[in-house]
């Protein structure tokens, strides 16, 4: 297990965006409200360890990414790199060692290069911006390097080339070589996968795991797609409005998991086979709530099917509910009984599309965990044949 | 960096500027706006080679208000000087005001819009007040007020940076009161870009606000700048048209507008002389039109939504 002491650490971390009211509101200073985004998460990612951050949309899991690498700011709580506080830094020479280790790599690779610049210039901008080289050979090794690490052969073929120019695959395969290129230790991947076609996913997962293998580099992975999480992370924690509501290992959360939300989440996913009935629960119901407007109590508890007077009064703490696995619910244990009832039904209920997609990802996983714990015979791999 | 890395990133440029000449020249109105406007800056260079030296009353050649013959293509003036003379020798006066004031123009609001849109909030406020102060300022009232002033300080006969006095308050207040509506469009255009994500990605790289500026935003921001540009051009030579006409040109160095002053005060329109109030107006309307011609084509070519449109 990869060390996780002081690292990356979030102490009680809380966005809240004032709502900004109307004229009338303001004059009369009357408060407007706030939203919620985060509201108090502790997390801990260690050196070379692959944390998946799951939830809905609005659950606050991108905020979580874009505090870790500065571009929102909190309002509450902190950020430790390495037991240094980073919550209040600012300005962009006073980030430039910590922009030197910490990169991004962003959702929407059509909107995250700019329409004007070469390839050269997008990979090339951290490094001149945190004056990483010296000179202009430097640069254009460091430059081939990112690219082809990041899947890019060969990489001089790509310098003067537009984004424009390029596949869905390979603009986010230069955004990411624009976060290798200063050769960080810790990336925040905002659902690297999720706008490209499933046919390239398993490439890029790759290129993703590949570099914490060979550079033990962390990997913070933001995604809605729970299977996906599972496939890819060493521990998943599972963000419902703002607050952390399950964190442990990844097999724990996906085949025992201990909270009616990671439970709800896991069932939402497609199956292929659906020979025997999953876990118990019926599916959520309506959105999130409004990160403006947090239900009082559990703010799970409107939408959830286990929901109890307590429930609606007291907001649970994260209990400890197995190793390095915490739940923040009252009926934790109940969740438990209920999944083990049937267990059975583990090997097909995590039966994902994704799964026989992405080819030796997934064997290794699957080998190491469901075949040997439920005895399924080795999958056949889809791509290759048996 | 090696050579060919250098080679190929010259081609890349290359390639896309040839595309975008493509565009803006199949484009009839940018055709047409082009020839007039290559005529005119020939004009504007070479007005000695093209017409001899500038006639004043002293060396003026031909008769009192003669109508066009062959002598004089454009007849004569009041005092016998050749209009095409006058015309051609305006050429220069009036394209290199309005050029001027529109480099002011565009940098003081491409400056103030950027910056405004880039930083919000109070800066933007300030800002954009500042903005509506110069936007509501009525260029004509500004230039009545600031010429016989700087005329009375300076006097007639001295220079300002290589102008003379009228002219480099002329090109001033056209500058300062033309910038607001490019800062305007530039700040509305920065607050879209400033929330896309490559600007994030900017920021994560490391890059400070200035090169955030000067390396993602005004390289966006360019189509925008040269399709207004070619508007602000146009409405200069209109307003230092209409200033000159007003009295407030430099008789020494006639602009088109001058000559129509000249033109209204020698009784050009009762006397019938047609040709002297006909050339300088024809050339203030034609250089204003293709300024606007290669605006709209430039708008065109840098928005592919609205070639769409017909």
């Amino acid at each position: 297990m990869p060390d996780t002491a002081d690292f990356l650490r979030l102490e009680k971390l809380q966005v809240h965006f004032p709502i900004q009211g109307g004229l009338f509101d303001r004059v009369l200073g009357r408060p407007a409200g706030t939203v919620r985004a985060v509201d108090g998460i502790d997390l801990d990612v260690g050196r070379g360890e692959i944390v998946a951050l799951v939830g809905e949309s609005g659950s606050g899991k991108t905020t979580v990414g874009r505090v870790i690498t500065k571009l929102a700011h909190p309002t509450g709580g902190r950020l430790l790199f390495e037991g240094h506080d980073m919550t209040s830094e600012r300005g962009a020479s006073a980030l430039r060692p910590y922009r030197h280790r910490v990169q991004m790599i962003f959702q929407d690779a059509y909107q995250a290069l700019n329409p004007r610049h070469t390839v050269f210039d997008i990979v090339a901008e951290p490094l001149r911006s945190l004056r990483l080289v010296k000179n202009d050979t430097q640069l254009a090794e460091r430059v081939s390097e990112a690219l082809a690490s990041a899947g890019l052969n060969p990489p001089g073929d790509f310098f003067a080339r537009f984004p424009h120019e390029l596949s869905g695959g390979q603009r986010q395969r230069v955004v990411i070589a624009g976060a290798l290129a200063v050769r960080p230790e810790l990336i925040v991947a905002d659902e690297p996968v999720s706008m490209l076609d499933v046919s390239i996913r398993s490439q890029i997962l790759q290129v993703l795991v590949d570099l914490r293998d060979k550079h033990n580099m962390a990997l913070l992975f933001i995604t809605h797609d729970l299977p996906l999480a599972w496939l890819i992370a060493d521990r998943i924690a599972v963000l419902y409005l703002g607050r952390l509501v399950e964190i442990g290992r990844a097999d724990d959360i996906t085949f025992n998991p201990r909270h009616p939300y990671t439970v709800a989440l896991s069932n939402a996913t497609p199956k292929v086979r659906v020979g025997v009935s999953h876990i118990d629960l019926p599916a959520l119901e309506g959105e999130v709530p409004s990160a403006a407007r947090i239900p009082k109590g559990c703010r799970f508890h409107p939408r959830c099917p286990m929901a109890i007077d307590r429930c609606r009064q007291e907001d649970p703490p994260a209990v400890e509910v197995g190793p390095q696995h915490m739940s923040a619910c009252w009926r934790a244990g109940e969740v438990k009984a209920r999944s083990e009832l049937l267990g059975v039904a583990r090997s097909s209920s995590v039966e994902p599309l994704e799964r026989r997609l992405v080819s030796s990802l997934v064997k290794d996983r699957c080998r190491s965990s469901i075949s040997a714990e439920a005895g399924v015979p080795d999958l056949p791999d889809p791509i290759r044949g048996p | 960096m090696s050579e060919s890395t250098v080679q190929s990133l010259s081609r890349g440029r290359t390639r896309a500027l040839k595309n975008f000449l493509r565009q803006f020249l199949g484009h009839g109105g940018a055709q047409l706006g082009l020839l007039c406007l290559v005529l005119f800056l020939v004009m504007a260079a070479v007005p000695n080679i093209l017409v001899g030296p500038l006639q004043t009353a002293i060396n003026a050649t031909g008769d009192f208000l003669a109508s066009p013959s062959s002598q004089h293509l454009l007849g004569t003036d009041e005092v016998g000087r050749d209009v095409l003379n006058l015309v051609v020798h305006g050429a220069r006066i009036s394209l290199t005001i309005a050029l001027l004031a529109t480099v002011i123009s565009l940098i003081v609001g491409t400056t103030v819009g950027m910056t405004a849109g880039y930083f919000g909030r109070w800066v933007d406020d300030w800002l954009m007040r500042l903005t509506d102060f110069f936007f509501v300022m009525p260029s004509f009232v500004l230039a009545l007020v600031i010429t016989p002033v700087v005329l009375e300080v300076m006097g007639r006969g001295g220079e300002i940076l290589g102008f003379r006095p009228s002219l480099f308050v002329i090109i001033v207040v056209i500058g300062m009161t033309s910038w607001a509506f490019v800062a305007r469009i530039v700040r509305s255009q920065t607050l879209s870009l400033r929330e896309r994500t490559f600007i994030d990605r900017a920021r994560v790289a490391g890059s400070s606000n200035l090169s955030i500026m000067v390396r993602h935003i005004l390289p966006n921001l360019v189509p925008q700048i040269a399709a207004n540009g070619a508007l602000v051009v146009a409405g200069a030579i209109y307003v230092e048209t209409s200033l000159s006409f007003l009295g407030l040109g430099d008789p020494l160095q006639p602009s088109w507008g001058t000559l129509l002053s000249l033109a209204q005060s020698a009784g050009a329109a009762s006397a019938g002389a047609w040709w002297y109030l006909g050339a300088p107006g024809l050339c203030v309307l034609t250089v204003s039109l293709s300024f606007v011609l290669i605006g709209n084509a430039l708008d065109d070519t840098f928005n592919p939504r609205r070639r769409v449109i017909p």
